[in-house]
């Protein structure tokens, strides 16, 4: 178990942990689950986390690959729809209540713009835009080095440019 | 907000990421459960866990060794001797006797290695069918026992021991007539069987079996009227 130190600090990325759940699942009990289950591993795995380091990143990176798994198991199972149509409304944790299918929905045509972005696209520019996380933190948390990290920025916004300018032309 | 304001520079589309895109606050409710997960859970008392298994083991070694155990002996002679004799009326309930004899052709047999001699014996009846006589040794005494069986399959086993003066306890007394006679033998229970316990003389007598329910206990006393009219044991000098 964490020790108190330990989860003060954790505790102190709450909000922003939970923002970017939000931008990545778009569901708000979803994303319950999912900062609830990061911190779980992170409070379990504490001893593994090695203090000087950047507690932040650290906590961004168990987020988003505990996203990843949960999401890669909805995608699955979403394939193997007897119908063969994905039940998009299938909750990322199998206990997450029924309200889960309450999407939220994007008002602006940069949160539109953003939600098109695949999901490597879309989490460089939170985090290094909206964060304002260095690039080697976020190159510890997508696990890739800083110079794809870069390369990402750079096609996301230009990606992120492109479908602004279609919405601007509707 | 839409897109009439086109994003030209790198530095104008992190802006406009940073400043509308709307921040989402986590849940008084989920600060809560996160906080309440990270408390570490309380601690057991260190000495609890040993207490707790020690406890356990000797409760499976009684368990284990229970049945292994010596029994507790009664401090009472009449209740001593009665523990003995009902074990040996169940070892006849369940293996038979050693050497079933038929009276009166062992009689003489049975006389000299028990020690006692039997003026008269009750030998059966339309209600009781003897099946065998044979010597035994209880608590350091040789005696003779008669086992007979009724119709319903009830044992009963008569067992007659050279002890002189055996206490019957008064309170077990129960006051049995038949015509002219009167006896006054104690109803004693052990182990889940019933004993008439009575004196014939210098004798010590047991009736035996595991009519233990009100309604036998009327029929047991017709058994015991019928063996004690019918049977006379006596020392053999």
């Amino acid at each position: 178990m964490a020790s108190d130190e330990f989860s003060r600090e954790a505790l102190e990325h709450l909000d922003a942990l939970y923002n970017f759940a939000m931008y990545l699942t778009r569901n708000p009990p979803e994303a319950d689950d999912l900062v609830q289950e990061t911190y779980l591993r992170a409070f379990r795995f504490s001893h593994r986390f090695q203090p000087g380091t950047h507690l932040r990143a650290w906590l961004f990176q168990i987020l988003r690959n505990t996203f990843l798994t949960f999401y890669r198991l909805r995608e699955r199972e979403s394939a193997l729809a007897e119908d063969g149509v994905p039940t998009w409304d299938v909750p990322m944790f199998h206990d997450a209540p029924e309200e889960s299918s309450g999407t939220v929905e994007a008002h602006t045509d940069l949160e539109r713009a953003l939600q098109r972005l695949p999901e490597e696209f879309r989490t460089v520019l939170l985090l290094a835009e909206v964060e304002g996380m260095a690039l080697e933190d976020v190159a510890r948390v997508l696990a890739c080095p800083v110079g794809t990290v870069k390369s990402r920025i750079f096609r996301a916004k230009e990606r992120l440019r492109g479908l602004l300018r279609d919405y601007a032309k509707q | 907000m839409s897109g009439d304001h086109s994003p030209d520079s790198d530095e104008a589309l992190g802006t406009r990421l940073r400043e509308e895109l709307p921040r989402y606050t986590a849940s008084a409710h989920l600060r809560a459960a996160i906080a309440e997960g990270a408390a570490p859970p309380r601690r057991r008392a260190a000495w609890l866990a040993p207490v707790l298994t020690a406890a356990a083991t000797a409760l499976v070694l009684g368990l284990v060794f229970l049945p292994l155990l010596p029994r507790l002996v009664p401090a009472d002679p009449t209740e001593r001797l009665l523990r003995s004799v009902v074990a040996e009326h169940t070892r006849t309930l369940m293996w038979g006797a050693r050497h079933p004899e038929v009276i009166p052709t062992a009689l003489p047999w049975l006389t000299q290695e028990s020690g006692i001699g039997l003026r008269q014996v009750f030998v059966g009846d339309d209600r009781l069918g003897f099946v065998g006589a044979e010597p035994v040794y209880l608590e350091g005494h040789f005696g003779m026992a008669l086992h007979y069986r009724d119709g319903d399959g009830h044992l009963l086993t008569y067992i007659v021991l050279p002890i002189a003066g055996l206490p019957v306890p008064d309170r077990r007394r129960v006051q049995i007539e038949r015509g002219t006679n009167r006896w006054r033998p104690a109803l004693m229970y052990d182990s889940g069987f019933s004993a008439w316990v009575w004196r014939q003389g210098e004798l010590a007598c047991f009736l035996v079996s595991d009519m233990v329910s009100e309604a036998d206990v009327e029929r047991f006393k017709d058994y015991f009227v019928r063996v004690r009219v019918a049977t006379e044991p006596v020392p053999a000098n």
